[in-house]
């Protein structure tokens, strides 16, 4: 039988006690610079909602632009439309290449070629914005009339490394022995991603399109050159310029009525409901996801 | 590359097993020297004794054969191990009927206590017994020592009781006639066949310890049939 | 080291008999292993590989950890083609074709040499996906149920599961999982079958009820078992190979030492290392 300690109380000395301190005051920090950052976001969204909130309304959301110093209420019906339309067409675009890459990457590609392309995805994620539109203006919309393919094209630059890394990061999830066991069923390596890693990788590509949607959605800066003239009705056509959402916000802002301060906050407000709602969805589905890979 | 003993337990055991035998072993050339004694001085305490000692040989028979039955249902032996297993079961059976046959021979000589005994036929006995206790510890001591050589030369040494065992049975032809000797010789042909009998066991032994040194079961050429 | 092969099954009380025996005339061969070495990058895993697979019998390899059964296996449907910086030297002739051959495509070898892994891998389909979707992505479409029913016939699965064709394959049990993946693999009719440690995963009635499978397997598949469970290759295979790591000047590679019957391996072995290792004297 082991010999017991004759004074055995269990209770710890002072370098016990003293460390006991400092995990308290670690966790205390730790947790008040969470709260911070929590903060942050509650104020934003706070004061948006208290300076915007009150000029939501039905009609605010359903009418067409007011015209200016008329008075009229107006609303931001064509906004919304516009925006849909422009980040609709950058998924469409960013979403198969954006897979394609992905795939490319993670089933196909040598791991010299591999270490290449993905430091150019890399970089492109890191590309400020203003650059893009920038770069999209003089290439598609210098001497030509603004159009709103330019600004999805835009758009689907700042999307694109988005999807991509998502893309990469669940085709990981998905184990080695799910394509093994293809493989040896004698499929060909593409028929292998097409029947079986993709579909399993599903539910996290959409959700990273997602992710990369609400953050296109409040983009700015590559829509600024290329569609920001526009009329105040909805417009459907993307050859012609598209109103939308974060360039109106801009043009609002920099007015002298105040009405318009309060119509940009009202759609700034818009705007944040929108990226939040997509983000939580986007992310609880994503949990989901991962949980059934196991 | 090292051929370190993974399984340390059941080397034991096997050790442990085999050790057992070889004690058994040396109770029956105990019981077969306290029967060929008992039968040269007539002695009938001593006779009994043998039949008694039966008993202590039984229970070590009954014990090997349980080891021998949870080793293998414990240790799934193989290979030369299973051949050691094998080896060992039928060594013990041979071991146990040569005890009896001990028992056998102090019967008799209980049998022929007040009988006229013919004294060169009585010699030539017990000089076969002799001969039967050194075969059993030679087919002992080859398998202890795993000693093929050792092994096939029982089948010279029973050889050799077999033909004493052939020169009785003339000789008792010979003076079957006189009435007087009767009894005791029809009871001493029975003891000559029984030594001839744990002779056969003690060749059988070394056939165990063939086997587990060749891997092949062999009869070794049998005296009896020629 | 390899012997001409009888089509009945050993008995063991006949080892006493056979050195009278005429040799025995060969069985097909299905593999011919000659000369095999492979290595991944410059690590050798296996060399000096001569053995010969015979058809419609169950081959088991043996060996301690490490000593390139895996490996092996693998190089014989090409799943090694997958590691990147594998090398081998060598044949492995398929009926008398280089599996390695100029010309030869991997995905042609494993239509006809199947393999279920050590873990069960269903895809996240249900069970009739599962064992439909390589039949339907290799052009075999026609009469696709019954080609699958037949399928989980023969993997002894059918009965519990032909109530539940379109529930999820990870709704099954362990076991049930990996006769799935059997099912799966002898969709597409192949000729042999390599099993790399199939029931190491499983308790112990699940692998009992592999290991019947696989002795009506054998009657329709050639079968090669990767297995280090000993007493598994003992009871269920009809020949036996035994693979052991050699250290030379510091370099280990695993080489084959011994492959013979079943009953020879485990009662007799030529080899005094096949003897240590059966009788678990080393590791």
């Amino acid at each position: 039988m082991a010999a017991v300690e004759p004074t055995l109380t269990l209770r710890g000395d002072g370098r016990v006690r003293r460390r006991r301190i400092a995990n308290r005051v670690a966790e205390v920090l730790a947790t008040v610079a969470a709260l911070a950052a929590v903060a942050v976001l509650g104020i934003v969204v706070w004061s948006v909602a208290k300076r915007g909130a009150g000029a939501l309304s039905w009609g605010f959301l359903t009418h067409d632009l007011p015209i200016p110093f008329s008075g009229q209420s107006g609303g931001i019906a064509p906004l919304i439309v516009g925006s849909a339309i422009l980040v609709g067409l950058a998924a469409a675009i960013a979403l198969p290449v954006g897979v394609c890459i992905a795939v490319f990457l993670e089933e196909f590609a040598r791991p010299a070629v591999r270490a290449g392309i993905q430091l150019a995805v890399d970089l492109l994620n890191g590309l400020p914005s203003i650059i893009i539109g920038v770069f999209v203006f003089g290439l598609l919309v210098y001497g030509h009339p603004q159009n709103g393919w330019a600004g999805s094209i835009g758009l689907a630059i700042v999307m694109l490394p988005l999807v991509t890394r998502a893309t990469q990061e669940v085709l990981r999830l998905v184990p080695r022995s799910q394509r093994e066991g293809a493989l040896a069923l004698g499929a060909s390596r593409w028929r292998t991603v097409l029947g079986i890693t993709l579909p399993s990788a599903l539910g996290g590509i959409l959700t990273g399109t997602v992710l990369a949607v609400a953050r296109a959605a409040g983009e700015t800066a590559p829509l600024l050159f290329v569609t920001s003239i526009y009329g105040r009705t909805i417009e459907l056509n993307p050859s012609h310029a598209l109103p939308n959402l974060p360039v109106q916000i801009f043009i609002w802002s920099e007015s002298s009525d105040p009405e318009d301060h309060k119509r940009a906050w009202a759609s700034a407000l818009v705007l944040i409901l929108f990226v939040l709602a997509t983000s939580l969805i986007a992310r609880l589905a994503l949990a989901r996801f991962r949980r059934r890979m196991g | 590359m090292a051929s370190e003993n993974v399984r340390v337990t059941f080397q034991e055991e096997l050790d442990q097993l085999e050790a057992s035998l070889q004690e058994e072993g040396s109770l029956v050339l105990r019981a077969l020297r306290g029967s060929l004694n008992a039968l040269a001085q007539r002695d009938l305490e001593l006779a009994d004794e043998v039949i008694a000692f039966d008993d202590e040989i039984d229970r070590h028979y009954l014990r090997i054969e349980q080891e021998v039955e949870l080793l293998l249902a414990r240790q799934t032996p193989v290979a030369g191990d299973l051949r050691l297993v094998l080896a060992l079961l039928h060594i013990n059976l041979h071991l146990e009927r040569m005890a009896d046959y001990c028992v056998t021979i102090a019967k008799l000589t209980k049998l022929v206590a007040d009988v006229e005994a013919d004294a060169a036929l009585l010699q030539s006995l017990v000089e076969m017994g002799d001969r039967a206790e050194e075969m059993i510890r030679v087919s002992l001591d080859s398998f202890a020592n795993r000693d093929l050589a050792g092994a096939e030369s029982l089948v010279d040494l029973d050889e050799l009781i077999d033909r004493s065992n052939r020169r009785f049975v003339e000789r008792v032809v010979e003076i079957v006639a006189e009435p007087g000797l009767r009894e005791w010789v029809l009871r001493m042909v029975i003891v000559s066949r029984t030594i001839e009998r744990i002779g056969d066991h003690a060749v059988d032994i070394g056939e165990q310890t063939a086997y587990l040194l060749t891997a092949e079961f062999r009869e070794f050429t049998d005296a009896s049939h020629r | 080291m390899t012997q001409g092969v009888t089509m009945s099954p050993m008995r063991p009380v006949e080892v006493a008999e056979r050195q009278d025996e005429a040799p025995s005339q060969a069985g097909d061969t299905v593999f011919d292993i000659q000369g095999l070495q492979a290595s991944y990058g410059s690590n050798v895993a296996v060399k000096e590989v001569d053995l010969e697979i015979y058809r419609n019998m169950i081959t088991a390899v043996i060996g301690p950890s490490g000593c390139g059964k895996s490996t092996f296996i693998r190089c014989l449907n090409r799943m090694n083609d997958e590691v990147p910086g594998f090398r081998h030297e060598g044949k492995i002739l398929y009926h008398g074709v280089d599996l390695y051959g100029d010309g030869v495509e991997p995905v042609e070898v494993r239509r006809r040499i199947g393999m279920v892994f050590q873990k069960a891998n269903p895809f996240p389909k249900s069970i009739y996906d599962n064992v439909a979707w390589a039949p339907r992505v290799l052009g075999l479409k026609k009469n696709l149920d019954e080609r699958v029913e037949k399928a989980l016939q023969s993997a002894a699965l059918w009965d519990d599961v032909k109530d539940r064709l379109k529930r999820s394959a990870l709704s099954l049990s362990g076991g049930q999982q990996q006769r799935l993946c059997i099912a799966r693999a002898i969709a597409i009719e192949p000729e042999a079958l390599l099993l790399d440690e199939p029931a190491s995963a499983l308790d112990p009635i699940a692998t009992q009820r592999i290991e019947e499978l696989m002795h009506e397997l054998k009657r329709d598949y050639t079968i090669v078992i990767v297995t280090h469970n000993m007493q598994q290759a003992a009871r269920v295979a009809d020949r036996t190979a035994f693979f052991s790591l050699e250290v030379d000047d510091g370099s280990r590679a695993g080489v084959l030492v011994e492959y013979d019957e079943t009953a020879k391996i485990f009662t007799a072995p030529s080899d005094k290392r096949t003897e240590d290792y059966v009788t678990g004297r080393f590791g």
